[in-house]
């Protein structure tokens, strides 16, 4: 059959098609539309428990005269403004390494890199929480190095513990951008890089002038990919810091405040569907920009 | 016989066969029940459900161990999502929380106003799990606090067990500071990201962050402010072992490193399990604050049982609980020797075992003291917020390591409390 005008129109009203996709559509109104519009309902109630009254707005004005909320609020932002382009940078620079060839061992530090993210996400909180505690591993060692006189106190004082919670999630993460790169990176015709040496461009500028700008999309999916996985970020700090976003606050995320909101104060459904709808609004936010920043501009 | 005939006969001979299982196998079902700590509530649940199963070999127990947090986020989850089938037959609930799981989920949990006599427990435990004149679950612990100090560390720094009866925080923090010159050992292990020091001295001149009618008392409560003046004192005289979290925290003791250990009596067990240290622990009534109305006792803790409503073995549950926590004497005078657990039923304080010798602190009758601070325990009013109240106050805590006003750290809470109670 030749494809007419008609042809869209025709497979509109084909029900074969619709068929096949009808589970597809099935379980993502169950699983997907129906919870989202749920809580967007939800989110204009308030109330302990099931005990649930219509609220209109008063949620929302609840956020603005709750310091609890602003506080994950700045902090969630801190994680995001800090982490997102150390790790960035960091993954891209490692990428650029460990995409020569002549280096020795090359598979191994590549795996070695990409292990972190592999782990289970529990089981390296706790394992840095343990690192880090008081008479850690690590405080003994920068005892023993004579780079601190008293130990640090890393899940104890507020600013450390948010260095903490960078740290893990620097580590955890790095490997896992690095490999988009390094994809990437395969991809760049070689000879782009041969003509640049030939003409003397030395190595740092090859890398900014010629590396940067042709890895521009992965650079900007994967910067989306962190900034929603560091908003909504949640396990590290729930398994830091026993789920209290301790200590003062420091670690407490959007997340964290919601999953308290939920399961440990006087549920409130109405208030954390409100919070949940702020890090949609969030995530959405930055996107765009990003999208912005990196448009083609002709 | 036409089809609906027959289908009606089987479902009547269905019903009727179910019927006779049923009462021919009543009560012969396996009751779930979650709870925390293994040394404690866990272990002492299997005593109570060995001897129950003594005498009804039919029911058999199924003691699920998890995390204190684990147990109320699983119960709250599955709680509001109405699916029963996740649900235990019994759960234990701390008392802080009681009131907020009762109000907020009604008809979750069982009634047992005429099936259980409250008259033999404890009043302030009944009360806290009374709502609109009915009463649900069944009183069980009590965290009645006691000040556990290692006489050896105390002797070196050249104080006797008298020394250590009826301190002032005042006297306590110059006892610290001598026990760390003489022995370089901490006073205390601090859990800084916690705020339950701050409750058991609030507690213990009578306060709550709740006045008796339920409304905030942050700004202006007396008791809260010593409370938190004193932990001030303690962190910047430096006197503390510094611990992120329960294990830590509890390693700070049981590894030797500090003198001295302020919380509730289910702690006994623990400090116990150091075979190593028998001998060298004593037990005194904790300190008192420099405010009106205070005494030396206090509660941290504690927490009792809950059944079900929508559990299929709800009766088979209940009449257990009954059997064993409301009445059973010897069962209380067993789980106290083996895990230092003071009961809330008052019967069972004139059992033989609350007067007995304990080896491991040096003979001293530890359960009689107990039982005579738990008569003293000021009452106080829970309330619904409790948690959230208390993460203001524990997100404050660094302030006041660092030196700030007490007054403006109250207002800083009163602030934040108001935010989270809604």
């Amino acid at each position: 059959m030749a494809a007419g005008k008609a042809g869209g129109l025709k497979r509109y009203h084909d029900l074969n098609g619709w068929l096949f996709i009808a589970p597809s559509i099935l379980l993502i109104s169950i699983f997907l539309v129906y919870p989202i519009l749920r809580s967007l309902y939800l989110s204009f109630f308030s109330g302990k428990g099931m005990m649930m009254k219509f609220a209109g707005f008063g949620n929302v004005v609840r956020l603005s005269n709750d310091p609890v909320f602003l506080q994950a609020l700045t902090n969630t932002i801190t994680f995001f403004v800090v982490q997102v382009p150390i790790m960035i940078v960091l993954a891209l620079l490692l990428a650029a390494v460990l995409n020569n060839d002549r280096l020795k061992f090359i598979g191994f530090f590549r795996t070695a890199i990409f292990l972190p993210c592999v782990a289970s996400l529990v089981a390296y909180s706790v394992l840095f929480k343990s690192m880090f505690s008081v008479d850690g591993v690590v405080n003994q060692a920068l005892l023993a190095l004579h780079l601190t006189d008293a130990p640090i106190g890393w899940l104890t004082e507020p600013f450390w513990a948010k260095v903490l919670v960078i740290l893990a999630i620097t580590w955890r993460w790095t490997g896992y951008n690095m490999i988009f790169y390094l994809a990437a990176l395969q991809n760049i015709d070689r000879s782009i890089y041969e003509a640049a040496r030939i003409d003397g461009v030395p190595a740092w500028a090859r890398f900014v002038y010629i590396t940067v700008p042709m890895l521009k999309p992965v650079i900007l999916f994967t910067t989306i990919i962190s900034t929603i996985g560091t908003i909504q970020l949640f396990d590290e700090v729930y398994n830091l810091t026993e789920g209290r976003g301790s200590p003062a606050n420091a670690t407490l995320t959007l997340s964290l405040y919601i999953y308290n909101l939920t399961f440990r104060f006087m549920p409130s459904f109405g208030y954390a569907a409100t919070i949940s709808y702020v890090i949609v609004i969030m995530v959405a936010l930055f996107s765009f920009l990003q999208f912005y920043a990196a448009r083609d501009r002709s | 016989m036409d089809n609906r005939t027959i289908l009606s006969r089987f479902a009547a001979g269905a019903l009727a066969g179910a019927s006779l299982l049923a009462s021919t196998a009543a009560f012969a079902g396996e009751i779930t029940i979650w709870c925390w700590d293994p040394n404690f509530n866990v272990a002492i649940m299997k005593e109570a459900g060995a001897r129950y199963t003594a005498k009804h070999p039919e029911t058999t127990f199924n003691v699920v161990d998890f995390a204190k947090a684990d147990v109320e986020q699983k119960l709250q989850t599955a709680l509001s999502s109405g699916t029963t089938d996740a649900l235990p037959d019994i759960v234990l609930i701390e008392d802080y929380g009681a009131q907020k799981y009762l109000q907020s989920f009604p008809g979750a949990f069982a009634a047992l106003s005429d099936k259980i006599d409250y008259s033999g427990f404890a009043p302030y435990k009944v009360q806290l799990m009374t709502l609109d004149g009915a009463v649900y679950g069944v009183p069980f612990d009590s965290g009645v606090t006691g000040l556990y100090y290692r006489k050896d560390y105390l002797e070196q720094a050249g104080f006797k067990p008298e020394d250590m009866q009826d301190l002032t925080w005042d006297r306590f923090i110059e006892i610290g500071k001598a026990v760390e010159e003489k022995t370089g050992k901490k006073m205390l292990g601090l859990d800084v990201n916690d705020a339950g020091f701050v409750r058991i001295l609030m507690q213990s001149a009578g306060s709550w962050y709740f006045e008796k009618d339920g409304n905030l008392s942050i700004e202006g409560n007396a008791a809260l402010k010593a409370a938190l003046e004193t932990e001030q004192k303690i962190l910047q005289a430096n006197l503390h072992k510094p611990a992120a979290g329960w294990t830590e925290w509890v390693s700070t003791f049981t590894s030797g490193d500090v003198a001295t250990v302020t919380t509730g009596v289910w702690i006994t067990g623990t400090v116990k399990a150091q075979a190593d240290q028998a001998g060298k622990w004593g037990v005194a009534p904790i300190p008192k604050l420099n405010v009106e109305g205070t005494s030396n006792a206090s509660n941290l803790g504690g927490s009792s049982w809950y059944v079900i409503d929508s559990s299929a073995e709800k009766d088979e549950a209940i009449d257990f609980l009954n059997e064993i926590y409301a009445k059973d004497v010897d069962f209380y005078q067993k789980i106290l020797t083996e895990r230092g657990a003071v009961g809330s039923l008052l019967a069972a304080r004139t059992g033989p075992a609350y007067g007995e010798a304990d080896a491991f602190f040096g003979g001293e009758k530890v359960w009689q003291n107990f039982s005579d601070w738990l008569a003293k325990v000021p009452s106080v009013n829970y309330g619904i917020f409790t948690n959230e109240v208390d993460t203001a106050v524990t997100a404050h805590l660094p302030d006041l390591a660092s030196g700030a006003d007490v007054d403006e750290v109250l207002k800083a809470i009163q602030s934040q409390a108001e935010g989270q109670i809604q």
